[in-house]
């Protein structure tokens, strides 16, 4: 049985520390004056993103992967308190189950992206 | 109550009390809001998320064609737009409040420290660094949201 | 909660009118009634609570006791915050311009009849936390003749914890426990950290241990309602959040108390020899004190009266 402050440190609590840094990049990446463009259409053009994902995949990778540990943990943690913990078999292998899919989406975007 | 013949009734308000701050009128408690605020953004994060990766995936799923055509609706007021603008305010409040949270909970600090009970009989909590932090995310909130406005729908 | 004189001093509106939320457990039924009273300077709202009982409706029932925000019975919702009915006066709560006042039974308890709610998961999970010192000098704990060393710093640390009187406020205030039933709720959390925290005793260890749970401090979510409406100011919110804090570096193997009380000493020539336990210390032969620990023995009431 896997401790509650286990799930917490781990799952919560340092993921959200790793967080404020990667979503504070994540977003900054959208603001034009900072990528040399005119405007926020510009940042999201196929050059832009190709480049972005070529060359910071790893990193993107790590956000994904983390951003979904931590909202995928809140959304199980909120859902055993609204149920009192009595459907916590159904909740947690469901949230796993969509963890491994949109997991594996991530990965696939990295990974399967070709050159425009 | 030992052997009575009625029943009890249950008087938990349930999930309600997750989303409405008004459930029970506390005052002086911003941190109420704060805390449904933050559940309600948490969320809807989680829920938005899967379709963000399920879009950004596009490029690798079906092709910069694709791509380069739901971008061409990025300007103005548009769905793509609203999007982003929506996404992002989301996103501003459960971090800049989660940092706050982060200080309190995983840190311990900005709570004060356990004093003697005197007049007015205000918890040290209430009135520690905590409250001005609340108080900052709120006006950084306001105006980051302003501004992502500002960059998603006039650029 | 928030004490505030000119507020409780002022000359409430000349006739109030109370709306009280019933409950009759024989049918079920949950009604709203409404009473006009009479007010004078300096009427509590359990007195207007009496008044009614007494002269109005003869069944309306609540609970109360010291009816000086002591004993912790007449805990309520008025007007939408738990508050103790004897410690809040008709002048705070109503207004010329708004002469109503709303009274329900305490929400996160099940409700027996009218205002009265049961509390009793709330003390099972107060005695679940071991609201007691734990030595391990057992022999001492029984016959000890002097009293354990604490400073008057650390006397600080812990003494606003200690003030609470169970009044389950905090409980009904939390926006976690209107849910989650496994949730052990701010007042016996307050009193975990109260012993962690507490040089006296010596089973930090254990306590950290048996709260890292589903419905320990890491259920709590801040929203520091029981702090707003603790009549005590114990600030139940901020020893959660110390709780917990100290069981993340606990787990991080970075936590550790501060030290452990020593007993005071006597002088040399008043030294006494050690006393063995008294009979009536020891355990009964046979007695699972475990067990007992658990689950209280039930003592007949005719055995109380011999």
């Amino acid at each position: 049985m896997v401790k509650k402050s286990t799930v917490q440190i781990w799952l919560q609590y340092v993921t959200a520390i790793l967080l404020i840094f990667l979503l504070t990049w994540h977003l900054l990446v959208r603001v034009p004056w900072l990528r040399g463009v005119e405007t926020f259409k510009d940042t999201l053009a196929s050059e832009k993103v190709y480049h972005e994902v070529s060359s910071y995949g790893i990193l993107l990778l790590i956000f994904a992967y983390v951003a979904l540990l931590h909202g995928f943990n809140g959304l199980r943690t909120i859902l055993l308190e609204w149920t009192s913990g009595k459907y916590n078999g159904l909740i947690t292998g469901t949230i796993i189950i969509l963890f491994i899919i949109f997991g594996a989406l991530a990965t696939y975007t990295v990974i399967g992206i070709t050159p425009p | 109550m030992s052997e009575g013949t009625g029943k009890v009734l249950p008087n938990r308000p349930g999930w309600l009390a997750s989303v409405n701050p008004w459930v029970l009128r506390v005052v002086n408690n911003p941190e109420r809001l704060a805390f449904v605020l933050h559940r309600l953004t948490g969320l809807l994060m989680a829920l938005i998320i899967m379709a963000h990766i399920f879009v950004t995936g596009t490029p690798a799923r079906v092709g910069w064609e694709a791509w380069a055509e739901e971008i061409a609706k990025a300007q103005g007021i548009t769905v793509v737009t609203l999007y982003f603008f929506f996404f992002a305010g989301i996103a501003w409040y459960h971090g800049l409040n989660g940092i706050r949270l982060l200080l309190v909970e995983f840190f311990g600090t900005c709570i004060g420290k356990p004093e003697k009970p005197k007049p007015p009989y205000l918890a040290p909590s209430l009135k520690a660094c905590q409250r001005k932090l609340l108080y900052t995310v709120y006006i950084l909130w306001a105006i980051l949201w302003i501004l992502t406005g500002y960059i998603v729908f006039m650029g | 909660m928030t004490f505030d004189p000119e507020a409780a001093t002022r000359t409430p509106p000349k006739k109030v009118i109370f709306r009280v939320k019933r409950y009759n457990p024989e049918t079920g039924k949950t009604w709203w009634d409404e009473y006009e009273v009479e007010t004078y300077r300096g009427m509590t709202v359990l007195d207007a609570l009496l008044k009614i009982k007494e002269e109005i409706d003869h069944t309306i029932v609540m609970r109360y006791s010291c009816r000086m925000g002591v004993c912790g019975s007449c805990g309520m919702i008025i007007n939408g915050m738990p508050r103790l009915a004897c410690q809040t006066q008709v002048a705070e709560v109503a207004t010329e311009a708004n002469p109503v006042i709303t009274i329900e039974p305490l929400k996160n308890h099940p409700v027996l009849r009218d205002l009265v709610t049961d509390f009793t998961a709330f003390f099972e999970k107060h005695r679940s936390v071991k609201p007691y010192t734990i030595r391990k000098d057992k022999e001492e704990l029984e016959t000890g003749d002097m009293e354990y060393l604490m400073s008057p710093e650390e006397h600080k640390e812990l003494y606003e914890y200690t003030l609470c009187i169970a009044c389950g406020l905090c409980y009904s205030a939390c926006p976690v426990a209107a849910s989650d039933e496994r949730f052990l709720g701010p007042q016996a959390l307050t009193y975990v950290w109260r012993y962690v925290s507490d040089p006296r005793d010596e089973a930090w260890q254990e306590r950290l241990e048996a709260v890292d749970v589903e419905g320990g401090p890491f259920s709590c979510h801040y929203a520091a309602s029981c702090s707003a409406v603790c009549p005590k100011m114990v600030d139940p919110g901020a020893a959660i959040q110390r709780l917990r804090s100290a069981l993340i570096k606990y787990r991080l193997g970075l936590y550790k108390k501060k030290k452990v009380a020593k007993k005071a000493t006597r002088p040399a020539e008043q030294v006494k020899p050690k006393k063995p336990l008294p009979p009536e210390a020891q355990p009964v032969p046979g007695a699972n004190i475990e067990a007992m620990e658990r689950e209280p023995p039930t003592i007949p009431v005719e055995q109380l009266i011999a």
